[in-house]
Formats: C-alpha cells, structure tokens, sequence
C-alpha cells in the first residue's frame, strides 16, 4: 500500500515537469539563453537550461512527499540538499563556463548532505554496510562515509558526459531510474526510495518529451549534474550501490575513455579534435581523427555513419540491457530494503 | 549503424558485470576479512581500513583496464 502511494504521488511529477520544461524553453528562448544544436544542418538555436524543470520537480514532490507520505524526512532532506547543490554548481557552470576540473571539485562536496545527516542521524540516511550480490556483505565503517562524497560526484559528471545528442541523457537516465525502480520494486525496498526513482523517471519523462529527437530543450549542466547527483544520492539512500553502478555502465564506458584519451578534466567545448563529425546528408559519421576520445558515440559509428535518431535509440538500447543486469544484480543481492 | 559494434558493446557490458561481481566476491569473502593491520595499534582500524581500500582500488583499476582492452582490441583497432 505504501508503495502503491508513493508511485502515484511520484506519478504526479511527470506533468510538472512537462509544465515546467514547456514554461522554462519560452522563458530562457525570451531571455537568450540559448545553445546551438550542433548535430543538425541547419543549426538550430535551442532554448538551454531548460532541464532545470527536472530538479525543482524533484525537490518540490521529495517535499510533498515527506509531508503526506509519513515517512522520514531526514533522507528526503539530504536527497533535495544534494540535488540543489548540484543544480546550482551546473547552473553556475552554465552561465560563467567554469574550466573543466572545477566540477568534478564542486561536485565533490554535492555528497555532503548525505555525509552530515547521516553522521548526526546514524542509521537514518546510510548504513555503512555493503551488500555485495551473492556474497553476503561487509561493513566498512571508515571507508563508507568517505566514498559518499566521491559517489556523488562520479555520477553527476558521468551523467553531464554522455548528453551529446537530443534524448540521450534524459532517456538513457530514465531507463536507469526505471530499471532500479523495477528492481527496488522485486526486492521489497522501502516506499521512500520507491518514489524517489519513481519521481526521477516521471520527471525525466516529461521533459524527455520536448527534449527528444529533434530537440525543442537543451538540458544544460544545470539538471545534467543534479540528475547524476541524484543517481549517486538514492544509491546511498536505497541501497541499490553496485547495481547502481551497472545501471550507468554507458556513462562509465563513455567518461572512462574520454578522460583515458585527454588525460584532463575539460569541457567538450574546448576539445579541438571532434570525435564525431556531420555528413553533408545529416548523418552523423566516426570523425577518424586518432587524437579525438573514443566515446560511446563515436565507437557506435566506426565504419558506418547513422542519423542522430538511430544512434540515440542504440544508447537507449544499451542502457537498457545494463538496467537489466542492474535488476538482476539487485535481485542476486537478495536482501530485503 | 555498425551493429557489429553494438553486439560488440552488449558483450563487453556483460563481461564487465561478471568480472564485478566476482571482485566484489574476492573482496567480501577474502579480503574484508582479513586483519592486514593490527587493530590493537594506534590507529590501527583505520590503516587496516586504508589498506583493504587500496586493494579494493587495484581491483577496480585492473577492472576498468580490462575493459579498456576489451574495447580498443575491436574499436581503436578498427579506428585507425
């Protein structure tokens, strides 16, 4: 009963942040926040920051929810902290274009919240207990608590590198919350963060809806950052660590041989060997220069170039196989939540 | 599309999750265990913490290098 509430209130931020994607693209349109959609031949001029719809509706419904869903408030406390922190780094990124290693340091103390609120209320926010598939778990009162700031800020930059065509990131993290919802779901997890991965993939979903191929909203660092941030926090806060950790495998693949070609934390704006490039006929092909990383794009087009539409529905794709293993993980680890 | 590259993603992805499963099952059943530094001594649950994470870290660097070869045997080679 207490799941079936907290997904039909979750169920309610899927029109609110329609609502809120549609008021912010005329909003930032009118205020000239606006991107250039690079990947079309035509170049569109798109509304950004646009994906600032998707924190304010997971903080205003975590609110909601500790008003009328009865349970604690501490974890939804630390969920909405982290979440705006990391909105405010992205939006502060947004507007002033901060050099690349400045975010995964800000981001860094995005995990704080959780940090703080778990050491004054122990047993409330995280256990420090690691509940590892098939094995049992372990106890790791030292390592823990430190590894909560580094979580947080790997996912929140893992999420912000793999957004570079229309619907990827917004569709591929919806799928992620959907899977480890499904899974949370199967194992009996609590109904708090039942609704926390609910309210992320309803809210992911109405502004997928303008975000989508062709793109009428950009996301912006703004709600790349704190849906990543949100990712790393309802790991803590649900327990779902490792299948965590496979759900976002495309991000990890596609960061892990970005930074292993360039070596540095930097933006993709200052890169000055593409990994892609457009053909005079829209599609997208392998760019072949050998200094450019080896995204995940970039390894779907090698020898074979496809239209924008077709490679974000592979990325869809391969986030759904690895929410299935992160079903199956949480299923393995087969500890009641 | 390249769905040769695809297939060839969705294995990689698979391997990965096994081989992450059985570290984290290495690191449950043997190392987590073990008392590496005593903890009679000064500070002694926190360097035997110290020490467990830095295996936990070479498990997780050998981890993502496997990975890495996986992916550069088909696509960087294909690449050039």
């Amino acid at each position: 009963m207490a799941n079936t509430i907290a997904i039909l209130i979750a169920l309610g931020s899927f029109p609110v942040s329609l609502a809120l994607t549609r008021f912010f693209m005329y909003w930032n349109l009118k205020h000239g926040i606006i991107g250039i959609d690079v990947h079309k031949l035509n170049r569109p001029k798109i509304p950004e920051m646009v994906g600032v719809a998707v924190p304010i509706t997971l903080v205003l419904f975590a609110a909601i929810y500790a008003m009328v869903g009865g349970s604690s408030s501490i974890p939804l406390l630390a969920y909405c902290l982290v979440v705006g922190l990391a909105a405010l780094v992205g939006a502060v990124d947004d507007r002033l274009k901060l050099r690349g290693i400045f975010k995964p340091l800000l981001t860094l103390l995005c995990g704080l919240p959780v940090l703080i609120l778990g050491l004054a209320f122990p047993g409330q926010v995280y256990t420090s207990t690691l509940h590892v598939p098939l094995f049992g778990g372990y106890h790791l009162p030292v390592i823990y608590p430190l590894t909560i700031l580094v979580a947080v800020s790997v996912t929140s930059n893992t999420v912000n590198m793999l957004d570079p065509l229309n619907g990827s990131m917004a569709g591929g993290i919806s799928i992620v919350a959907g899977g480890l919802l499904i899974g949370s779901l199967l194992v009996g997890a609590g109904s708090t963060s039942i609704f926390l991965y609910a309210s992320l993939m309803f809210s992911l979903l109405g502004f997928l809806y303008y975000n989508r191929f062709p793109a009428r909203a950009f996301a912006g660092n703004v709600s790349q950052l704190s849906i990543g941030a949100s990712v790393g926090a309802l790991a803590i806060l649900g327990r779902t660590e490792i299948a965590s950790i496979v759900a976002i495998f495309p991000n990890i693949q596609n960061s892990f041989f970005f930074l292993s070609r360039i070596r540095r934390f930097t933006e993709h704006r200052e890169l000055t060997s593409k990994p892609t490039k457009l053909l005079p006929d829209g599609r997208l092909a392998d760019s072949e220069d050998p200094r450019a990383p080896l995204t995940l794009v970039r390894t779907l087009l090698i020898g074979r170039p496809a239209t924008e539409n077709e490679i974000v529905s592979t990325i869809w794709m391969l986030f759904l196989t690895s929410a299935s293993l992160a079903v199956i993980t949480l299923l393995l680890t087969g500890v009641p939540r | 599309m390249n769905k040769r590259a695809v297939g060839y993603e969705l294995v990689v992805f698979v391997t990965q999750w096994g081989l992450m499963l059985f570290g984290f099952g290495v690191l449950t059943k043997i190392i987590a265990p073990l008392n590496l530094v005593s903890t009679s001594m000064f500070l002694g649950l926190y360097f035997d913490a110290a020490v467990k994470g830095l295996i936990a870290l070479v498990l997780s660097v050998t981890w993502l290098f496997i990975w890495d070869r996986q992916v550069r045997l088909y696509f960087h080679r294909r690449g050039k």
